[in-house]
């Protein structure tokens, strides 16, 4: 290898270990977790096994016999060597000795039975409270112990005198395993829930609606800008770019004050007899106007940007030779300026649309979805499902399915917009060679 | 343009439009410095009384301001200073020098640049965890650094290209290796374009707000826009005179960046951002 070989992957390797730490690995990832039941309550590293009131119910949904059910929900009463000592601390050694002789290891379904036992015995409690009391020293119950690994799962069964019966086992230990295991539901749960389809349908609205607004509005940005004096131009650029680099926290509050019904609207349309409202929350169609111009406004300024600078491009003599002929204004944005802003407008249009469909942050923190989930697009179903889930169980296998849908697009349009770039002119060899 | 066409209509009508950005651009600034009454949008008195959170807490509970305004400088700093070095070295190969794969490289960073990565912020999430860095500032300067990335190395390239290949060519008659070259003769050459990479990502990691909410929202990690989310959602009423001083706190190095730096942004920002 060359030294200039060395020298280039030298100088790649810092990006090259950021890029697959932080863009590979999670594309991968998102693929792996999206076949996996991963959640709050599965954890993300290891599982223990253990037998608790959820999995009981999904035995009981799975119709496991029943008398397996019952034995693991009981409370079972063995004679053991700790129960026998609480025995003698409390009662004395004579009712211990007597009942390890007698019972030693032995298992009783209830109370009732186990008390029975002890009644045979001579040197028994008189009290009908202290003979339960006795009895309760050796419950036994096999639900929340948490046991590490499947052997000392089934031995613990076995030491509680549970038996299984032939095939049992495995479908007992999958549902006290407490950890993520491999599952499709994700997909198929995704394509079964009305949500989802909710979600793509507010995702296509959104944008569609912000595309144009954005196109339309940064088209008539930059060509009502090229037409003022300088200073009057780059005013109203500044005020319209702001927006682009306010922090999205602030931007979004600004727009709260302005629409909330303490807020500015509402004060300035009261003496005219409106009742104040929150105008951003009130209704659907106020939500979804909201975030359309919320996230519209932002946008626009990347085309207005753009589109300027291809207008500036346009050679002046152009201008100057319709106007001699008579051109209206209208008629020199049609025929001369809009043929000039295609390409512009096709870039930032693919661009745009990649973007909206993966940015939330601004719905988020405006509407967060609602009323209801009207405005839940999906790169926020996803987010919110498997990461800002206020009911508590985070669903990160489901999410990073819904995740995936989104990646999977990401990939498409990313090679689309490979196609549109010239490469062979930046791939042009190095011209030193050593 | 020229006089044949009047620009007073457009002045009307773009006056009319920028309306409500002015507006809260203006109260904005004006809420914070008066005393804001209720159903009034005449502003008050001039007082400091709303920015009492610079010295006491903005809410009983709430932490200082302070800690979090170290935390977001240290944060845009983090992910300015990868950035830039990680960018210029990986743009001047992929710009000058002869490697493997470098085709390959190439396509990639297209692709990278225009991939959506906010998509990746599940199992980024899961990552951090599982690695341990979550919560840290760390993680999240990391995983803000290798998003920006892919746009850095794309224009640390595009200014590489722009150096004449003759410069280094003398170099390297001269004598010098190729590391020499980069490091005393490009280098100084490209300097317009580091600073503006740098200005940009301090500002991009500045202003984010997902990435920390969701990998670092920690109190020992908090950075100015999780601190000023906290506030408003620990509120019941929309107390929006002080969120608005929070958040005039909270830009006001933006700004002033951007009414500097102006002309060398807009290189960048044209140069296709996220958005």
């Amino acid at each position: 290898m060359r030294r200039s070989h060395l020298l280039g992957l030298g100088f790649m390797t810092p990006a090259i270990l950021l890029t697959l730490a932080l863009f590979i690995i999670p594309v991968v990832l998102t693929g792996v977790f999206s076949f996996t039941n991963m959640s709050t309550s599965t954890g993300i590293t290891g599982g223990a096994y253990e037998i608790n009131p959820r999995s009981i119910r999904l035995m009981k949904d799975a119709g496991l016999r029943e008398g397996l059910i019952g034995d693991l929900e009981e409370n079972l009463y063995k004679i053991d060597a700790a129960g026998l000592a609480q025995v003698e601390k409390d009662f004395g050694k004579k009712l211990a000795e007597e009942m390890k002789g007698a019972y030693d290891g032995q298992t009783f379904k209830d109370r009732r039975e186990l008390v029975r036992a002890i009644k045979d015995l001579k040197s028994r409690p008189r009290s009908s409270r202290d003979l339960n009391k006795a009895a309760d020293l050796f419950q036994k119950s096999i639900l929340n112990v948490r046991y590490d690994d499947e052997s000392a799962f089934l031995n613990g069964l076995g030491n509680l005198g549970i038996t299984l019966q032939d095939g049992e086992q495995a479908e007992l230990t999958r549902f006290a395993y407490t950890g993520w295991v491999w599952t499709t539901e994700n997909f198929s749960n995704m394509a079964a829930m009305p949500s989802t389809y909710r979600a793509a349908f507010n995702t296509v609205l959104y944008i569609a609606f912000t595309l144009t607004f954005n196109i339309v509005f940064g088209v008539f940005l930059a060509v009502a800008t090229f037409y003022l004096p300088s200073a009057a131009a780059s005013t109203f650029r500044t005020i319209w770019f702001l927006p682009r680099i306010l922090p999205h926290v602030l931007y979004v509050i600004l727009w709260k004050w302005f629409t909330w019904d303490t807020g500015f609207l509402s004060q300035v349309l009261e003496p005219f007899g409106v009742a104040p409202r929150n105008w951003m929350m009130d209704t659907e169609i106020n939500a979804w106007v909201s975030i359309v111009l919320i996230n519209g406004f932002v946008g626009a300024s990347l085309g207005m940007i753009l589109f300027s600078s291809a207008i500036k491009a346009i050679p002046s003599s152009m201008l100057y030779a319709s106007e001699v002929d008579g051109a209206s204004r209208l008629q020199q944005v049609r025929y001369i300026i809009l043929p000039q802003l295609r390409w512009p407008i096709m870039f930032t249009s693919i661009y745009q649309t990649l973007s909206l469909l993966t940015s939330f942050d601004y719905i988020y923190l405006a509407t967060d979805g609602g009323p209801g989930s009207s405005t839940t697009v999906w790169a926020l179903y996803a987010f919110k499902t498997a990461l800002n889930n206020y009911g508590g169980n985070l669903q990160y296998g489901f999410g990073a399915a819904l995740a995936l849908v989104l990646v999977g697009i990401g990939i498409l349009a990313s090679v689309l917009y490979l196609r549109l770039f010239d490469f062979k002119s930046m791939n042009a060899a190095p011209r030193i060679e050593q | 343009m020229t006089k044949n066409f009047k620009t007073l209509p457009v002045y009307i009508l773009l006056s009319v439009l920028s309306l409500p950005l002015v507006i809260m651009y203006a109260y904005l600034v004006i809420d914070t410095f008066t005393v804001t009454t209720p159903g009034s949008l005449v502003p008050g008195p001039f007082t400091l009384h709303n920015w009492r959170f610079l010295w006491e807490p903005a809410k009983p509970g709430q932490a200082s301001i302070w800690a979090a305004t170290l935390n977001t400088f240290l944060f845009a700093g983090g992910t300015m200073l990868i950035v830039l070095m990680t960018s210029a070295t990986a743009g001047y190969a992929l710009s000058r020098l002869r490697m493997p794969m470098r085709s390959f490289m190439l396509a990639g960073l297209i692709m990278l640049h225009a991939f959506p990565t906010v998509t990746l912020i599940i199992s980024v999430f899961l990552i951090l965890q599982i690695i341990g860095l979550y919560d840290t500032l760390i993680g999240v300067i990391l995983v803000r650094a290798a998003l920006d990335l892919p746009l850095g190395v794309w224009i640390m390239k595009g200014f590489y290209d722009n150096v004449p290949w003759e410069i280094e060519m003398a170099g390297v008659q001269d004598g010098a290796s190729r590391f020499t070259v980069w490091w005393r003769l490009i280098l100084p050459q490209i300097q317009p374009g580091l600073a503006a990479l740098g200005i940009f990502s301090f500002l991009q990691a500045w202003s984010e707000f997902i990435l920390p909410q969701v990998l670092a929202p920690g109190a020992n990690a908090q950075v100015l826009s999780v601190y000023m989310q906290a506030v408003v959602k620990s509120e019941t009423q929309m107390d929006f005179t002080l969120f608005k001083t929070i958040g005039l706190f909270y830009t006001l190095p933006v700004v002033v960046i951007y009414l500097i730096f102006n002309k060398k942004l807009m290189n960048i920002y044209g140069g296709g951002t996220k958005g």
